[in-house]
């Protein structure tokens, strides 16, 4: 439960700091998205209960801020985190570049999916495009550079809350 | 071995025990968990947002006392010429309820003001939102216009205790009946497709053939009051082009809109007055 807690405070201190950086660059119209940072951590160091339950959590944090149906987040993010889980053992994860391919391209595939779901709102769903992959872009130099840093709170987080880094 | 391959298939069974789940679960308790969660996250949001204000009051009391005395000045001026233009206001719902009486004819909703803070934009290619630091508690309802000095907003999408959700004209979820100035045939508009670094467009279908309109002899966009959800006249943006569409019956044209949308800080919502 401690883990979970923890995992999830983290995942609000995420949310909180990529919609206040979104309110900044709203005028330019550039928007960063941020999903794989609330399942990669759980998914490659915690073990699968209390993981998937934070990964679900901050998936439903996502959900009630976003015109999309209740769940939909939570069950792409669980998606993810399932597939990670199943790879985790391939994964070395002491190492940070590892951990940033990793986030970079888990993030690749929930930002597509995410998309082909919306996309049909969109007037002309072609000419939607450009703007997705531009977004994308500065999502994925965003994500390869706070993952290190958003990897370590959680970490930091696991140890005021008084449980193991690892999965045992 | 069978143990084996239940435990390689583990994932996916849990991921087809969370769809059902999903799934199977009442619209009601996805709509209470939806509201939980919004409001558990709502005091951050506000709280940032309160933190921004401050932020700038403390700017601006940086300002020297000679700044401030030209400001005063200014805003004496404006103030002067908005009284002219309320008095002028005035006479004309007057003279406007006057004929109505005469007439017989179906007077226009009337609104109440609500001035009210944005506290985050968000602005993607999905949706374009912002969250307002007026909700349930000022008494604003679903589907209320929004708007600021440059025209519409958008309108309200969604309702919370201290907050409220409004979808901008520029999201391409938004569709609403227009009129081009001075014209009385209705043109259907959406929010269209919003290019990173350049200010957001909309899209106008429906456009009479005989519409002329490129970026050198753009036509206003302005709300028909069709549909009863926003008061005729409000601008939307300005038509900047007009295509014959597929079916050769009508135009299809991109709508600019102001691009102030994005910078947004205060708006204010008509919350429409209900008449005995």
């Amino acid at each position: 439960m401690r883990r979970t807690l923890a995992l999830f405070v983290s995942s609000l201190v995420l949310w909180m700091l990529v919609t206040q950086l979104n309110d900044m660059l709203a005028g330019y119209q550039v928007y960063v998205f941020a999903g794989s940072l609330f399942v990669a951590f759980a998914a490659l160091t915690q073990p699968h209960g209390p993981g998937l339950a934070a990964t679900i959590l901050g998936g439903l944090v996502c959900d009630a801020h976003a015109p999309v149906p209740f769940g939909l987040h939570a069950l792409l993010f669980a998606a993810a985190h399932l597939a990670l889980f199943r790879i985790r053992d391939r994964v070395p994860k002491a190492d940070n570049v590892a951990s940033i391919i990793v986030v970079l391209l888990t993030n690749l595939a929930l930002f597509l999916m995410f998309s082909f779901t919306q996309i049909s709102v969109a007037p002309m769903p072609g000419v939607t495009w450009p703007r997705l992959i531009a977004d994308l872009v500065c999502s994925q130099a965003l994500l390869a550079l706070i993952t290190p840093w958003f990897f370590a709170l959680q970490a930091r987080a696991l140890k005021l809350a008084r449980v193991s880094r690892f999965d045992p | 071995m069978p143990f084996k391959r239940f435990d390689q298939a583990r994932p996916f069974a849990t991921l087809t025990v969370l769809v059902i789940v999903w799934v199977l679960v009442p619209t009601a308790v996805k709509t209470f968990s939806r509201a939980s969660f919004f409001e558990l996250t709502a005091p951050v949001t506000v709280a940032a947002s309160k933190l921004r204000d401050l932020r700038e009051y403390w700017a601006l009391r940086m300002h020297t006392n000679h700044e401030l005395i030209l400001a005063g000045q200014d805003a004496a001026n404006t103030a002067s010429s908005f009284e002219f233009a309320v008095s002028q206001n005035q006479e004309l719902h007057a003279e406007i309820a006057r004929l109505e009486g005469l007439l017989r004819l179906p007077s226009f909703n009337d609104y109440r003001y609500e001035h009210a803070r944005v506290t985050r934009r968000d602005f993607s290619g999905w949706w374009q939102r912002i969250v307002i630091r007026k909700g349930a508690n000022f008494g604003i309802p679903v589907d209320a216009p929004v708007i600021f000095t440059g025209g519409v907003v958008g309108r309200v999408a969604e309702v919370h205790a201290t907050t409220a959700i409004v979808e901008l004209i520029s999201s391409p979820g938004l569709r609403l009946a227009g009129v081009i100035e001075g014209d009385t045939r209705p043109i259907s508009f959406q929010g269209g497709v919003n290019a990173t670094f350049a200010p957001p467009t909309g899209l106008a279908e429906s456009v009479p053939l005989d519409v002329i309109a490129t970026p050198a002899l753009a036509k206003r966009l302005v709300t028909s009051g069709f549909g009863g959800v926003f008061p005729p006249g409000l601008v939307l943006g300005t038509l900047t082009s007009a295509t014959i569409g597929s079916d050769g019956l009508f135009k299809t044209g991109e709508v600019l809109l102001d691009e102030r949308l994005g910078s947004l800080t205060e708006v204010t919502v008509l919350v429409p007055l209900v008449t005995p």
